[in-house]
């Protein structure tokens, strides 16, 4: 146990250098940085739009619809100009985006259902996501307007019915269903918090995979390259201690490098995030529907990507065997990238129960599959298939560490690579 | 126990390469042992073998009275190894490096500290020992190295070409190293296909080409026996 904790510390002060902090700290900037710019540009396009309208109708309705026009978050502007073309002359000097023009005869013409086009000019000055997503303000308004008429011409024809139960006779009362239980709500709704619940977890277990592994297979790398392995090789330690010492280190630094990026990312993406409304009512429907983690739910989720991270360290450190020197390593660590994002994408995109039984077969014979999978697993509360991956993780993770002990008893350590340069020419 | 190694027919095959053909020599104690000979002759695949890194294809590898297949870590206790061109870990301080290695070799902190004095006193690199190894000149990570396989008093050094890569005076200075380190106890292994260092070095030599040993001697038997001046010309005589 000394002589494994001395080789764990000195695997450790390796993998920390100055250029492994730089990269984190760089990194969590750069997110706090593109977050801080996301969350003003967001802003920015949520906020009330001010509308300027000519009104050259006068009337009374085209009046009613400018008052009404306030009560749906936007603030109006009234121009006083004699004609539509001066009016778009002031509205590009002034940097006004969203014009709208109330043609002449506009009342008269609504009250004998002819219907009147009324003009809006959207003026794009930037591409930027603010400018993007302002685009759909003038179909607001636009609906908004025909609201208030419509609300009008029926409240004269129709008086004792409420405009919204002759436009809305048949109204949704929607339920959710979950397995064996039932809670009154919207799917969407659901689906959304669900989502931006778990939208974290692949990206923090794609980047731990990815990041410890790579630790892992440039760590064996230098120590070939430099031949630190071959002395280490030959001191009273034993193998399997080398390998689980390597791996231990490098998923240590990998969780704490991830947590780093996990921050930063969540600053970065803290905005879209915030966006899903999570009222009083949703958190019922969400308790319901048994769809928050538990702890026990979370224990398991935990085990899960554990054993992922394991199977994908044990991995790494067979890679790094047939690894040369270094830059080997950076191109055979795409042999854990490729099968990482593949089940990364799938989760994200897809639904593997939709699958055919051999793409399922596929899927699952990744072992970092089951991690991704075990998330919608626990939610709905099927512990079988999660159970069955667990056993699979450790199936692959005791096989993994077999081989890497073996390779690194015997010969191979040093002769794989050769056969491996061989195999190049 | 006199002989401290103990080689018998020893054969390694890589695949359908043959490396080494069968060669037999022994180490005696506190005998510096070398093997002679050029790139390829099977130097390092011996040392590498007798190191425990490498097991034999046939043939009988006895160690300090340990079998070489079946008691590789009793081996390991008692034996340091310095591989050619080998490095340190460039992150850590020279002093950090020689206390990681001297703690495979003892949990006492008064034997790691006599290590690590024994180690300062063959390094000779002063305060320089605090300064990661990463910003070392190819010299004094030599030293380092030498250090660390000697601090520990081995009952036998494993060293492949000490010298190599190294300018004159980094090479006489490691030389000395080794001659002043081995008279206090311990055996030496170590190859060159430096034959003038070999002469300057070893007590025996074994000329080897091809994965067969040609012949074994002291410096000055082998020159007598083949009229030759140096190991050199020995060594053209021998192959011819």
């Amino acid at each position: 146990m000394r002589k494994f904790i001395n080789l764990l510390r000195k695997e450790v002060k390796e993998l920390i250098t100055f250029q492994l902090i730089i990269s984190l700290v760089f990194t969590f900037l750069l997110f706090s940085f593109m977050g801080d710019i996301m969350k003003r540009e967001m802003r920015r396009a949520s906020s009330s739009q001010t509308v300027y309208i000519l009104d050259l109708d006068h009337s009374s309705l085209s009046k009613k619809v400018i008052n009404n026009l306030a009560f749906f978050n936007l603030k109006i502007s009234l121009l006083e100009k004699k004609d539509k073309e001066e009016a778009i002359e002031y509205a590009n000097k002034n940097n006004i985006n969203f014009l709208l023009i109330i043609p002449e005869n506009f009342e008269k013409s609504i009250l004998r259902f002819e219907g009147r086009e009324i003009e809006s000019y959207s003026f794009i000055r930037s591409f930027s996501m603010s400018s993007t997503s302002t685009s759909g303000v003038i179909n607001y308004i636009i609906s908004a307007i025909n609201r208030v008429i419509s609300d009008d011409l029926l409240k004269s024809k129709v008086p004792n019915i409420d405009p919204q139960e002759l436009k809305n006779p048949v109204k949704n009362k929607e339920f959710v269903v979950v397995k064996n239980k039932t809670a009154q709500g919207s799917p969407q709704e659901v689906l959304n918090f669900v989502y931006s619940q778990s939208i974290f977890l692949p990206v923090i277990l794609m980047m731990i995979i990815i990041y410890s592994s790579q630790m892992v297979i440039s760590a064996m790398a230098m120590e070939k390259e430099n031949k630190t392995l071959e002395t280490l090789l030959t001191v009273p330690i034993n193998r399997r201690d080398i390998v689980l010492a390597k791996m231990l280190s490098s998923g240590f630094i990998g969780l704490i490098s991830a947590g780093i990026y996990m921050m930063g990312f969540k600053i970065y993406i803290g905005e879209f995030i915030n966006k899903v409304p999570t009222s009083t009512q949703l958190s019922t429907v969400i308790q319901e529907l048994g769809l928050s983690l538990t702890t026990q739910g979370y224990i398991i989720l935990g085990v899960s990507l554990f054993l992922a991270i394991l199977c994908a360290l044990s991995m790494a450190i067979i890679l790094g065997v047939l690894a040369e020197d270094l830059k080997t390593a950076q191109g055979l660590i795409i042999l854990i990238i490729f099968p990482t994002m593949v089940p990364y994408f799938l989760s994200i995109f897809s639904d593997i129960n939709s699958f055919s039984l051999p793409a399922k077969i596929i899927v699952w014979l990744i072992p970092f599959s089951h991690p991704f999978l075990a998330l919608q697993n626990i939610l709905l509360g099927n512990y079988i298939p999660i159970l069955y991956g667990i056993l699979y993780m450790v199936l692959v993770f005791a096989i993994l560490v077999i081989i890497a002990t073996r390779i690194f008893s015997s010969d191979r350590i040093l002769i794989m690579k050769l056969q491996f340069r061989r195999l190049r020419r | 126990m006199d002989i401290v190694v103990n080689v018998e027919g020893l054969k390694k095959n890589y695949g359908k390469i043959q490396a080494l053909r069968g060669i037999s020599f022994h180490i005696n104690k506190g005998e510096i042992f070398a093997l002679i000979g050029p790139n390829g002759a099977g130097k390092t695949t011996t040392l590498r073998i007798i190191a425990t890194l490498l097991s034999p294809s046939e043939g009988r590898v006895k160690v300090l009275d340990y079998d070489l297949k079946k008691e590789p870590e009793k081996i390991r206790e008692s034996i340091s190894y310095l591989p050619e061109e080998a490095g340190a870990y460039r992150n850590l301080k020279g002093i950090e490096y020689l206390s990681f290695m001297a703690k495979f070799y003892s949990p006492d902190p008064k034997d790691i500290e006599k290590f690590l004095e024994r180690a300062k006193g063959i390094a000779e690199l002063g305060d320089r020992l605090n300064d990661k190894i990463g910003t070392y000149s190819k010299g004094m990570t030599r030293k380092l190295l030498l250090a660390r396989a000697l601090m520990t008093r081995p009952l036998l050094t494993i060293l492949d070409e000490p010298t190599s890569g190294l300018d004159v005076i980094n090479s006489l200075e490691v030389r000395e190293i080794i001659k002043r380190y081995v008279k206090e106890g311990t055996s030496v292994l170590l190859s060159s296909h430096n034959m003038l260092e070999i002469e300057f070095l070893s007590d025996r030599v074994a000329l080897i080409d091809k994965g067969i040993i040609l012949d074994v001697g002291t410096p000055k038997e082998l020159k007598e026996k083949y009229n030759a001046s140096n190991l050199e010309e020995v060594f053209r005589e021998v192959v011819r």
